[in-house]
């Protein structure tokens, strides 16, 4: 149907733009006719048309580069942690109606702040990864049905460490030589004495670190603790085995049995040694002369808790002897044994100490705490020494420097830890020499982490309970601390 | 702050990088990137530092944890010398300033990593074997080095490190597959903290030549 069929009276009879260019022209004395107005009319429009298209494009480019130009970073999310960037300020002179795509999918919203033209992204992310947040707006010039431009602004959202470090977990496979389950604890209790009146108990537990549990790796740790009932010693052991080696597990086992069994055998009640070394360590008690006591009982100390040291250093070599294609550095371990017993005159504690950790005596009413030895620290992280290392043996004079004892009245508790403990709480040496520090971690142990969950120890007289709460105590999370655990508390 | 695993990365900026080669490095850092954000030890200790390196050396971006990272603007002469020498010697300064030696008050961080890559050589060789020598004094985990590209010649860099790789194309598939190679490297060197030989390295990507 023509067009010119449903027009009006009125609108039939008015000139149409053909016309009126005629009479334009007309009036400029150019003498034209419809046809070829028409054509003019045509002609114009496609010229024009275009001219203004490259001028709205010109417009457009250059709101866009400016947009593009503005410096807008945003700085990394994670995943389950709420988020707030810094506010983003966009200008409101040559753009308006700015809207953000691609926050909702991922839990995210931007909110308009006071101030015209700025917005936060707010909300807690709720996937991980590598997004795009499209940032649309209108310009100036901008009509309707026109895109809209927009900017593409990358954002990161980190994984949450710490589930993919818990989901990640996989179990120690039992068939691999030197097995050992990945948690154990213990509680040794030590009856009231005939008096009535309480005597100290022990409590140790280990656990796999996660970052062991994310390859299936057993635990590289270790823990032995003995109380002799008729001779009245308590002696304990804690090991390190080193991570880059690679039968350090069955390493840190040798060591701590090996000098367990050594003194408590050494120490046992029927023992030749035994006799000798109360009668040095009561003579050194009520020496007047106490550089020739104290040189004796250092050499009575050298013999049974160094020695237990040496031949646990050589047990460990037999062990590896056994296993084909291993060399000794292969059960590479730290290792930090104290025994310790009560008598009439007070306690006697004597240690010996390779490696890192932390092996201390505190005593909460004194205010007073000691570290039984020097951590053995690198000048990077990880650089440690090991029991394993002929030179630790070679040099008598170094060894004697491992090697502490000293007498208490009493004590709160002599702690034995390895570095998957001391690192976390302590973090520094010199934190491990501050009171301050050592109360705080005696309360932490009491308290726990509510927070995730994890409840305190109770170090009450005779509660065998206590060594699965240590156990569990263990557990804690601490970012970028994921190595095995263990700790041994006589208290 | 807990204890980082300081990456550098030292890329070569010079003229003959513009355009593919460069936008591909890019892709392959971010692919990285990416990669080591979901990896749990990386979140908790790898701190990362590209330096670039032309006519001028830059830190682009200095020693940031993986978490906050926000990947630096990477740009290129049209042309003009390459300045490997003078990058070693940033890096040397960088190191010294920036990776936290242990001391009674504070734990050292690991010792760090570097990955350098070029596509051609060191045009101030002078400083360039100064500079091998000041790099050995420092430690490093492992020195990884990428000679990428037909031009790229492998013996200056060997002076700095055995272990040198080849990629023969500048594209950003092989750079994608270097980087993720890369990332493997970093979390290798994540998981065996504490270990103080040489990290391993995990098999390199088919497109990178290892040279012997």
């Amino acid at each position: 149907m023509d067009d010119k069929l449903h027009n009006t009276p009125d609108s039939a009879s008015a000139p149409d733009l053909a016309d009126r260019v005629v009479d334009a022209l007309a009036a400029r004395k150019i003498s034209t006719n419809r046809p070829e107005a028409l054509d003019f009319i045509d002609w114009m429009l496609k010229r024009s048309w275009a001219d203004y298209q490259k001028d709205c494009m010109d417009i457009r480019i250059i709101i866009m580069n400016r947009i593009n130009g503005l410096d807008i970073a945003i700085a990394n999310g994670t995943k389950g942690k709420p988020y707030a960037s810094a506010p983003i300020k966009l200008p409101t002179d040559i753009a308006f109606d700015y809207q953000f795509e691609g926050l909702e999918e991922i839990g995210l919203k931007a909110v308009p702040g006071e101030e015209e033209g700025t917005f936060t992204i707010e909300g807690t992310p709720s996937c991980a990864g590598d997004f795009t947040i499209v940032l649309k707006y209108k310009y100036d010039g901008w009509l309707e049905g026109r895109d809209l431009l927009e900017r593409r602004i990358p954002f990161a959202v980190n994984a949450d460490p710490r589930e993919i470090m818990e989901q990640s977990q996989k179990p120690t496979p039992t068939d691999i030589p030197y097995f050992k389950p990945d948690r154990v604890c213990e509680y040794v209790k030590v009856e009231v004495a005939p008096d009535g009146s309480p005597r100290k108990d022990m409590v140790a537990a280990s656990v796999r670190g996660r970052s062991h549990g994310r390859e299936g790796r057993p635990r590289d740790d270790h823990f032995q603790i003995s109380y002799d009932p008729s001779s009245e010693w308590y002696v304990m052991a804690v090991a390190d085995g080193a991570g880059s080696a690679k039968y350090s597990r069955k390493g840190s086992e040798v060591a701590c049995t090996t000098a367990v069994d050594y003194c408590r055998e050494k120490l046992a009640s029927n023992g030749d040694f035994k006799t000798i070394f109360e009668a040095m360590i009561a003579f050194y008690h009520t020496a007047t002369d106490e550089a020739a006591a104290r040189k004796t009982l250092g050499n009575g100390i050298y013999q049974i808790v160094g020695n237990a040291a040496f031949q646990a250093h050589k047990a460990i070599t037999e062990v590896s002897k056994l296993m084909p294609d291993s060399r000794q550095r292969d059960f590479a371990t730290t290792l930090m044994l104290a025994i310790c017993k009560k008598f009439d005159f007070g306690w006697f504690i004597a240690t010996f100490w390779v490696g890192d950790g932390a092996m201390g005596i505190y005593d909460k009413e004194k205010q007073t705490f000691r570290l039984l030895g020097v951590p053995d620290e690198g000048e990077f992280s990880g650089q440690t020494r090991f029991l394993t290392m002929p030179e630790i043996f070679s040099d008598h004079a170094a060894l004697y420097k491992r090697l502490r004892f000293g007498f208490f009245d009493d004590f709160t508790a002599l702690m034995l830890m390895t570095d998957g403990v001391s690192d976390p709480m302590f973090g520094t040496d010199t934190n491990l020499n501050s009171i301050d520090c050592w109360n705080d971690f005696w309360t932490r142990l009491q308290t726990g982490f509510p927070a995730d969950g994890i409840g305190g120890v109770d170090l009450s007289d005779d509660n065998e309970a206590a060594k699965d709460q240590l156990m569990r105590w263990l557990d804690f999370w601490m970012r970028g601390e994921h190595d095995d655990r263990t700790i041994a508390i006589l208290y | 702050m807990g204890r980082r695993l300081p990456v550098y990365l030292l890329i070569d900026t010079s003229g003959s990088m513009k355009g593919e080669p460069i936008e591909s490095v890019k892709v392959g850092i971010e692919a990285m990137l990416s990669t080591l954000r979901t990896d749990p030890y990386a979140l908790d200790t790898v701190s990362i530092s590209i330096i670039t390196y032309d006519k001028d050396v830059k830190q682009v971006l200095p020693l940031t944890p993986i978490d906050q990272i926000q990947m630096p603007e990477i740009v290129t002469p049209e042309s003009g010398p390459t300045h490997m020498g003078a990058a070693l010697e940033m890096l040397c300064r960088n190191v010294e300033r920036e990776v936290v030696k242990g001391t009674p008050d504070q734990k050292g961080d690991w010792m760090p990593i570097l990955f350098i890559m070029t596509d051609g050589k060191p045009s101030d060789i002078q400083l360039y074997n100064q500079m091998v020598g000041e790099v050995k004094k420092h430690q490093f985990t492992n020195i990884v080095a990428c000679a990428a590209g037909p031009k790229a010649q492998t013996e200056p860099l060997r002076l700095l490190t055995d272990k040198v790789f080849q990629i023969d194309t500048l594209d950003s598939t092989t750079f994608m597959k270097f980087f993720k190679w890369v990332s493997g490297v970093i979390e290798e060197g994540g998981k065996s903290m504490g270990a103080t030989d040489d990290i391993a390295l995990p098999p390199p990507p088919d497109e990178v030549n290892v040279v012997i």
